[in-house]
């Protein structure tokens, strides 16, 4: 991976990448930033500073719940899932990014027209 | 899982959380070595990856939102055990504290006593008293004036009081109470023994219904309790009933002969209430309606004299009332009266009877002569303990500085490790203020115990039958107070710990701790100890100037002489009802009783002898003088006294002749001036033979003076005030005057109060025969009190005697304090310095030159203490000179006394670090002392002089700014020493 490809998460968007990625079925911390880093073809690497802090803040707000089981190495591992409160917040969120996406684009279409 | 579920699972969490983290970077590690790293250097990749895995946990456990709680469970258990493990630091400062705080909270609690606290009745808010100073007893004639006041009014007739009440709509209540009290003899109906004595208050029928005050048993006075021709009845104090009656329930329903009349007593008030009126010297036994005093008085009855004003005036204002227009009604009403008495006023009252005025005050904490009396000496012990409080506060500063300075290293590599500033900033404010919270419940104690000593200092030569109604238990008020200062001395200090935490580099962690330890900071530690040398020098001062004010004061002429002398304070008619002209034998027949016990010298009696308590004054006019102006000071004090008063008491006379036994009633009125007297009406003329009399012009001619006697100190005031001018008249003439308040205590006077005996010989069992002695004459005299008079003249000074007692405790308390401080930054500074004291020593420094070196240091702090402190103390000496007796506002002798005290507290401060120090093997010191490999060039001081620095035989030493090792010969004597 190089540098250059890597980028700055911005605020409050990490929350919601965890979530989609618990969405898939339970999954311990390492796994998730593994996942994470491999769906964005390495451009994103979490830190475990951030991680752990926003599994813990997730799963006291009640949007993870959390369960030790065996990992696939034999090791105990804390699993995380998606609770109903959080399957709905990760609807509500990715609804909320899409049409954030989809205003910033044609803002910044309009402005290239406007200006040409 | 519920927040307090969090808390309590707090270590499962926990170990959760290091379980999850450690799978994490196991995980990682194991990938890493599946790419083929070498386990150490993948476990090395990944933990420099991970960063710091306790700071990943902190922000983790901040998430769960518990954190501001458990971390202050643990910060406080932190703080704890960082306390406990270094007790020497931790008692010190606790000592030190709960010193200050104590001696803070002890006049705190007092102050609050006697200044602040309101009467335990209903709504005090609602209260307003008429009148602006408590004033004692009596105020007789149509004006008033106070302290230069001119016409304010705070004392009242009854007629005035009757008016007030009944035209005030503003008042839902008004009640009236005697400003003096009211001696009293109770004795249970039927019983023959000897009369209790007890205080006796006078008040309207309403006063217990105005102060919402109800019975504790049976019931309090109503207005019809308080008519002419009621059957007298009477309320006894809880205080009263329960140490003189034994809290006997029969009490209440029963009937008492009480001066020699048959009173019922209705009711016990409650326990808190202990009247309107605090004083120091008779609370209320008994409250008796005011319609009883003729009954109890006679002939001397004021009740109904109109220019007798004797009653204290407090009502409960009606809610939504205009104070200040109740104010101007009342004035007004003042007006109406004073005007329908416009033919009974002296000429000079008529001229200034407009200019009468009164003010409404809040009458919340009663008619407290307390605050009047122990005010400003409870102020001054304020100001001290205040002072002694700093004291310790620059103790404890300086002792968080030291360690603080010796926790940066400590401190920077936790910072290193990941712990947060602030953090770190609340843990050493959370360790401040456990500490000092500790220090302050430590002083509630030492606070609790200081009370009832500073109590027992001021009252405790009072009789018994004396009872102030201040407590040494601190109120709520003052454990907050103390709970206040507590905390914040805690939070004050956390401050520097606190900065120094925030300013913690960790790479000073890695670098030698003793590189850390600059010159500038000891300076800020010099600086304390210095202002502690120079604060205790000013309460030493203080106290030596206090104490010789009191000494001077307790050994002045008084203008005669207490030694071998005796008083008696007596009442002879409050059972027995003599007849005015019994008395005189009465007393004859005394005197001649108590002249046969064997040792006795002289016997005379006095309407109130010198500094007995009591003083009588009146308004004088002298024959062939024009009448005075309204504002001239035409006043005099006055006593009867039997033949050889002034032989008994050994007062010189310095013309004319004493009252002898030819001036009886069948002989020309006669009196004997004072010195003053004479002075103040007749300059420089002779003033045997002249006339004078009180009151109006025509009594002028009434005594005929024959002598004139040296001035005698006679109220227990003013001991640095010009005498006040007095007259004798003998108790064998009684005169005969038109004005009845002249007339009533022309009367009154002839019953003699105290006695003075004059016993060379000091008789063994003399108070056990002046008893026997007085009893055989009539065993219905009531008898106050037998005191040898220089102990009378003693105890005038008691309040004194108890500020200046406080004074030098706070003086050595702070002396105390300053040489705890002096010897924690010594000591200290030995314990940096071991290393270079080693070098010294090594070097051929022996004991003595290292014991001197640190005295001076520690002198010169002192020294310098001193310089700042005795000009201080000086210029304190000036600001106080005006309230001490006799004494300069500094004294050279008093000054070296202060500066020797501290000067052997420094010594002995000194001399144990120094001794430390010079017990030092260097070997030892040089060994155990390592760290520093690197030195600036900065610190390296040219070998041999002062302050050379940590050295060890095995490193090497690198000048950092030329970057460059040091040669190796510099070192070779000193490694030659070591090895």
């Amino acid at each position: 991976m190089k540098a250059e490809n890597r980028f700055d998460l911005p605020q409050g968007t990490l929350d919601l990448l965890i979530m989609r990625v618990v969405a898939l079925g339970p999954i311990h911390g390492y796994a998730i930033a593994q996942r994470i880093q491999q769906m964005s073809r390495d451009a994103l690497q979490v830190q475990q500073g951030s991680l752990y802090p926003a599994l813990h803040r997730l799963e006291y707000k009640k949007l993870l719940a959390a369960t030790w089981k065996s990992s696939e190495t034999g090791r105990e591992a804390k699993f995380y899932e998606l609770t109903a409160k959080g399957r709905t917040q990760l609807e509500a969120e990715t609804e909320n990014w899409k049409r954030l996406t989809e205003l910033v684009g044609l803002i910044l279409k309009g402005t290239l027209e406007g200006a040409s | 899982m519920s927040w307090l579920s969090r808390l309590i699972f707090r270590k499962k969490m926990e170990g959760d959380l290091e379980k999850e983290l450690r799978f994490h970077f196991e995980s990682q590690v194991a990938d890493k070595m599946r790419t083929g790293i070498a386990e150490a250097e993948a476990r090395r990749l990944t933990r420099l990856e991970f960063g710091g895995m306790e700071q990943i946990k902190e922000d983790c456990r901040e998430s769960r939102g518990t954190m501001w709680f458990e971390s202050l469970v643990q910060d406080v258990r932190y703080a704890l055990r960082q306390l406990r493990k270094s007790p020497g630091f931790t008692l010190t400062a606790v000592l030190t504290l709960a010193l200050g705080i104590g001696a803070t909270t002890a006049i705190f609690t007092l102050v609050q006593q006697v200044m602040l606290q309101s009467l335990p009745v209903t709504r005090p808010d609602q209260l307003w008293r008429i009148g602006d100073r408590p004033h004692c007893c009596n105020w007789t004639g149509y004006s008033q004036d106070n302290d230069g006041q001119p016409g304010d009014w705070n004392l009242f007739p009854w007629e005035a009081y009757k008016l007030f009440r009944a035209n005030t709509t503003g008042f839902q209540d008004l009640a009236a109470l005697q400003a003096g009290n009211q001696a009293l003899a109770v004795r249970c109906a039927g019983s023959a023994g000897p009369p209790e004595t007890a205080n006796g208050e006078f008040v309207s029928g309403n006063f217990f219904q105005t102060l919402g005050v109800s019975a504790w048993r049976g019931r309090m006075f109503v207005d019809a309790d308080d008519q002419e021709g009621a059957p007298p009845v009477a309320v006894m104090s809880f205080h009263a009933w329960q140490e003189k009656y034994g809290s006997d329930p029969a009490v209440v329903g029963s009937t008492y002969q009480i001066n020699g009349r048959a009173f019922t007593i209705i009711g016990v008030a409650p326990a808190g209430f202990v009247g309107a009126t605090i004083v120091d010297w008779g609370m209320p036994d008994i409250w008796l309606p005011l319609t009883t005093e003729p009954l109890m008085l006679g002939t001397t009855s004021r009740i109904k004299d109109t220019r007798v004003d004797w009653l204290d005036l407090i009502g409960r204002v009606r809610s939504g009332t205009n104070t200040k227009a109740l104010e101007a009604q009342l004035q007004s009403e003042l007006y109406g009266w004073l005007a329908s008495h416009l033919a009974d006023m002296s000429p000079q009252e008529r001229a200034v009877w407009q200019k009468q005025t009164l003010r409404l005050t809040p009458g919340g904490t009663g008619f407290s002569r307390l605050e009047k009396d122990y005010g400003e000496g409870l102020r001054l012990l304020m100001i001290t303990a205040c002072c002694v409080l700093l004291v310790a506060y620059a103790n404890i500063a300086n002792l968080l500085l030291a360690r603080a300075l010796r926790n940066r290293q400590q401190t920077a590599v936790r910072v290193a490790l990941g712990a947060s500033r602030g953090r770190l900033v609340r843990n050493a404010l959370i360790e401040c203020v456990t500490l000092s919270l500790i220090g302050g419940a430590a002083g509630v104690a030492v606070a609790w115990s200081g009370a009832r000593l500073i109590l027992y200092l001021a009252f405790h030569t009072l009789e018994q039958s004396t009872w102030i109604p201040v407590h040494a238990t601190p109120s709520t008020l003052v454990l907050l107070f103390a709970l206040g200062v507590s905390v914040l001395t805690g939070v004050i200090f956390s401050i520097a710990p606190a900065w120094m935490t925030s300013h913690a580099e960790p790479v000073e962690a890695m670098r030698g701790a003793h590189r850390a330890v600059g010159g500038g900071r000891h300076w800020a530690q010099k600086a304390l100890v210095i202002a502690q040398a120079a604060v205790s020098v000013v309460l030493l001062s203080a106290a030596a100037m206090l104490g010789g004010s009191l000494r001077n004061l307790g050994h002045q002429d008084f203008g005669f002489n207490p030694d071998d002398r005796y008083l008696v304070s007596i009442n002879s008619s409050l059972v027995s009802k003599y007849k005015q002209e019994q008395l005189l034998p009465l007393f004859r027949e005394i005197q001649d009783r108590l002249s046969t016990i064997p040792g006795v010298r002289g016997v005379s009696s006095a309407t109130y002898a010198p500094m007995s308590g009591n003083q009588m004054g009146n308004d004088i006019r002298i024959q062939g003088q024009p009448e005075p102006g309204p504002k001239d000071d035409v006043s005099a004090d006055w006593t009867r006294i039997t033949p050889g008063f002034f032989d008994t008491i050994g007062a010189q006379m310095l013309a004319g002749r004493a009252i002898d036994e030819d001036d009886n009633g069948n002989t020309r009125h006669v009196a004997v001036i004072n010195e003053a007297f004479a002075k103040k009406f007749f300059g420089n003329q002779n003033p045997i033979g002249r006339r004078f009399g009180p009151g109006p012009i025509k009594n002028a001619g009434t005594y005929e003076i024959v002598g004139v006697v040296q001035n005698i100190h006679y109220v227990r005031w003013g001991f640095g005030d010009p005498a006040r001018a007095m007259y004798y008249i003998p108790e064998a003439q009684m005169v005969q005057f038109d004005q009845p308040d002249i007339q009533s205590d022309e009367l009154w006077s002839q019953n003699l109060g105290n006695i003075v005996i004059w016993a060379p010989r000091h008789p063994a069992n003399i108070f056990m025969q002046v008893k026997t002695a007085l009893a055989e004459v009539d065993p219905n005299i009531v008898i106050y009190d037998i005191q040898p008079y220089s102990r009378v003249i003693q105890g005038t000074f008691d309040q004194q005697n108890m500020i200046v007692s406080l004074a030098w405790l706070f003086g050595a308390v702070g002396l105390v304090l300053a040489a705890i401080g002096l010897y924690g930054v010594t000591a200290y500074g030995v314990e940096q310095r071991t290393s270079e004291i080693g070098v010294r020593m090594a070097v051929g420094a022996d004991r003595s030159s290292v014991v001197a070196m640190v005295l001076r240091g520690a002198f010169w702090q002192v020294g310098i203490g001193l310089g700042i402190g005795i000009p201080a103390a000086i210029g304190l000496g000036y600001l106080m000179a005006s309230q001490l007796f006799g004494v300069a506002p500094w004294n050279p002798l008093l000054l070296a006394t202060a500066t020797v005290l501290l000067g052997l507290a420094t010594l002995v401060a000194a001399m144990i670090p120094a001794r430390r120090a010079a017990s030092i093997d260097p070997i030892q010191a040089l060994r155990t002392e390592c760290p520093t490999r690197k030195m600036s060039r900065a610190y390296l001081p040219p070998l041999g002089s002062e302050g050379w620095p940590i050295w060890c035989p095995e490193s090497k030493v690198r000048d950092i700014n030329h970057d460059e090792f040091l040669p190796s010969e510099m070192l070779r004597p000193l490694n030659a020493v070591a090895s």
